[in-house]
């Protein structure tokens, strides 16, 4: 995908973001012109945009969207519910489409009927608009086109040539002339023109009532140059055009490839590969990193200087001590760095939440729920994965809460409660991680109900079940299997439960949790982690190879002599400080060849497995290390007991073992 | 401005402007007789082209200009007024 593609999809998101934000804010106070304002300068900038490609439907729609909200802004029109819905719709299909192009790099096939339908709802909601001055366009028949092409002057070689044709309609719109377009100075533009026809649009008047500044005529041609030439001359006006290619084939029969007024028929499908995403960085965060690059640098000289001495016989005890030197300062400037890095891929809490707002009131507006939705903590910072891996869970959570927390109106207000429900959205930051939760005050979540579902589904044991508390049982909303396919709405979901909410919380490494009082409210609270964080680990040698052990598993290490290790059946134990531990060979765990037994006996690494006590028997400690670890990803994602990867220092990879989980 | 009347003719000069199109209209209302002479026109802007092709004065040429002589012109000749099926040329 080429760069400025890239960079029409990160600003039209935010622009198609500002738009929906100021028309949400317009819906609640419609007199606040400065949201007014801001929309009309949102999406007029996205049109002006939008032009610079070849995106017509867009352009259309939005056209019509920047007209309805010119006329708003001038005092001409009402701001009510159906010009706001309206309006949203075509931002909503602009954001959708928006998204289409980020994958395919064109607009979907059915984009041009879609333009030409938006464009048509929001015209109709301009009284007076220029609606009735924009032509249909009459479907492409081509009846036209074949006498175009007996009339057409193309040279013989041409036609030999088997060089496709495109055939343009053009039907200027009538009052044209006031927006200063020339429609004959454009076809005067058009490449290799072969043919000209031009015709009335509708009868002649009589001559006395003719009008000379409304535009009557309809213009037709055919041009050898390219379908992208023709289009190019036509570019402002493409609404007004359909563009047919002509595939001259052998005798006179014509096949016309419709590309008509939308997307390009056969644009070269752009993004190669898997589309990079693109981060906006705070400048500020790029000089930080640049500063450090360059202290890396001078530390590196340093580094030189001090191998270039050792050579000339600088003695131990010096060298030594440069040595020790130049890696505390290497030291702190990694750490710097890792921060800095990681501060560039902090992102504020807004860039999701202020999708949100939209959200709620589609589905509240579904399902005909009153909501009054507030968020708070928006300028919240954390790690890029974080914020964006918490859109789909947030918005599963909200969706709950608008079907399942809210109550009808008339039982609020029996209840005592406002007629709306309120839910809150809310992101703080403890510590080192960030807490987000959502809060209503509906119904609260009736463990008794829960109690009753939970056995018919058998996601626990009755007796289980029973021993619960309430807070437990209110738990049990996030056990897999929960929420059952009879449950799943268009709204609750498309078959995702509050299980799938969970396990997405859990990968980002966080906690999902419930808090609910019957009568008062649900909250459902996230917890995460700021930052992909450094992991320590500590390295051990199995079968002649490195693993990685995440070190905060790890209780102890310890040498246990063989007399201490017993059978116990098939498996193995050994007592360590009057405590009898079980013993797992690691070389076991990952079906590696067990190595030949000291007979002294052997090395184990003591970790916390759940609530007991493990010994994993190793050949041999190595190296505590910092790592940047990462996640596994492709086909190893779903690899059992493996964490994740790093690199080590000579290039190597170390893979890092969930040690539980091998355990199973 | 672009267009002038010299006696029995219309002289259209240069680039004609949409400006063009109203002064255009007044003298072809007033005498549909008259000649419009298209030799030294540059361009034709849309609205003066159309009023041509909805009054059909007689026209003078040939236009100096390639895109007016080459498919303005014979586009003209055979524009049928009545927005009828145009004869195939």
């Amino acid at each position: 995908m080429d760069d400025l593609l890239q960079h029409f999809i990160v600003e039209a998101r935010e622009l198609i973001q500002q738009a929906t934000d100021d028309l949400l804010a317009l819906e609640r106070d419609p007199a606040q012109a400065v949201h007014l304002g801001s929309a009309f300068r949102a999406v007029h900038t996205l049109k002006g945009s939008v032009g610079l490609f070849d995106f017509a439907p867009m352009g259309l729609a939005l056209h019509a969207a920047e007209d309805l909200l010119g006329i708003l802004r001038a005092g001409e029109g009402r701001i009510d519910g159906g010009v706001i819905d309206s309006l949203l719709e075509c931002i909503g299909q602009m954001e959708h489409w928006v998204g289409t192009i980020e994958q395919t790099g064109q607009l979907p096939l059915d984009a041009a009927e879609e333009g030409y339908r938006l464009a048509r709802v929001l015209r109709s909601q301009l009284d007076d608009g220029p609606a009735s001055a924009a032509p249909a366009i009459p479907e492409a028949d081509l009846g036209w086109v074949r006498e175009m092409m007996a009339r057409s002057h193309v040279p013989a070689p041409l036609r030999a040539q088997n060089k496709p044709l495109v055939a343009v309609r053009y039907t200027p719109r009538a009052d044209c002339f006031f927006a200063g377009d020339d429609p004959i100075a454009l076809l005067r533009s058009v490449p290799e023109l072969m043919a000209v026809r031009l015709s009335n649009r509708d009868p002649w008047p009589p001559a006395a009532e003719i009008d000379p500044f409304a535009c009557n005529i309809r213009i037709e041609a055919l041009s050898g140059a390219g379908l992208d030439a023709v289009k190019a001359a036509f570019r402002f006006v493409p609404d007004q055009v359909t563009i047919l290619e002509i595939i001259q084939s052998s005798g006179d029969h014509v096949d016309a490839a419709k590309t008509g007024p939308q997307a390009t028929g056969q644009a070269a499908g752009a993004a190669g590969g898997g589309s990079a995403r693109m981060l906006r960085v705070d400048a500020a965060r790029i000089d930080r990193l640049a500063d450090l690059v360059g202290e890396m640098v001078v530390a590196k000289n340093a580094l030189s200087h001090l191998a270039s001495q050792a050579g000339d016989g600088l003695d131990r005890k010096d060298l030594a001590h440069g040595l020790l030197a130049s890696q505390a300062v290497i030291d702190r400037l990694v750490a710097e760095m890792h921060r800095a890095v990681m501060d560039v891929r902090m992102m504020p809490m807004r860039d999701i939440f202020r999708r949100f707002p939209r959200a709620v009131r589609d589905i509240a507006g579904q399902l005909g729920k009153a909501i009054d939705f507030s968020m708070e903590g928006e300028d919240v910072e954390a790690d890029k994965a974080v914020v964006e891996g918490l859109f789909e869970p947030l918005l599963h959570v909200l969706r709950n809460a608008v079907g399942h927390g809210a109550e009808p109106e008339h039982l609020r207000l029996e209840a005592g409660k406002p007629a709306r429900t309120r839910i809150v959205l809310r992101a703080r930051r403890n510590g080192d991680r960030v807490m987000v939760e959502v809060e209503d005050d509906g119904r609260g979540i009736d463990p008794a109900a829960i109690r009753r579902a939970a056995r018919e589904r058998g996601v626990a044991s009755a007796d289980d079940i029973e021993r619960m508390s309430d807070a437990e049982v209110v738990e049990l909303i996030f056990a897999p299997g929960f929420s059952t396919a009879s449950e799943v709405t268009d709204l609750s979901g498309r078959g995702v439960g509050m299980d799938a909410v969970r396990s997405a919380v859990e990968r980002l490494g966080g906690q999902a949790s419930v808090r609910s009082s019957r009568g008062r409210g649900a909250t459902v609270h996230l917890s995460l982690p700021l930052t992909v964080v450094m992991t320590r680990i500590m390295a051990v040698r199995v079968s002649g190879e490195l693993y990685g052990i995440p070190l905060d598993g790890v209780v102890e290490t310890a040498f246990v002599p063989a007399s201490r290790i017993l059978p116990v059946r098939g498996a193995e134990a050994f007592v360590l400080r009057d405590r009898t531990l079980p013993l797992v060979r690691l070389a076991d765990l990952l079906d590696l060849p067990r190595p030949a037994e000291p007979h002294s006996g052997m090395k184990v690494v003591v970790m916390a497995v759940g609530d007991e006590l493990v010994g994993i028997a190793v050949d041999g400690f190595a190296e505590r290390m910092d790592v940047l670890m990462r996640p596994m990803t492709g086909i190893l994602a779903g690899a059992p007991g493996l964490m994740g990867t790093t690199l080590l220092g000579d290039g190597s990879v170390l893979m890092i073992l969930d040690v539980p989980e091998l355990i199973g | 401005m672009s267009a002038r009347l010299d006696g029995n003719i219309i002289v259209l000069e240069g680039a004609c402007r949409v400006e063009d199109a109203e002064p255009l209209l007044g003298w072809l209302q007033a005498d549909r007789s008259l000649i419009v002479d298209l030799t030294d026109a540059e361009h034709l802007h849309t609205a003066v082209l159309q009023l041509l092709m909805a009054m059909r004065p007689a026209l003078k040429g040939p236009a100096r200009d390639d895109f007016i002589r080459e498919w303005l012109t014979p586009a003209l000749l055979e524009a049928d007024p009545l927005g009828m099926a145009p004869h195939e040329g």
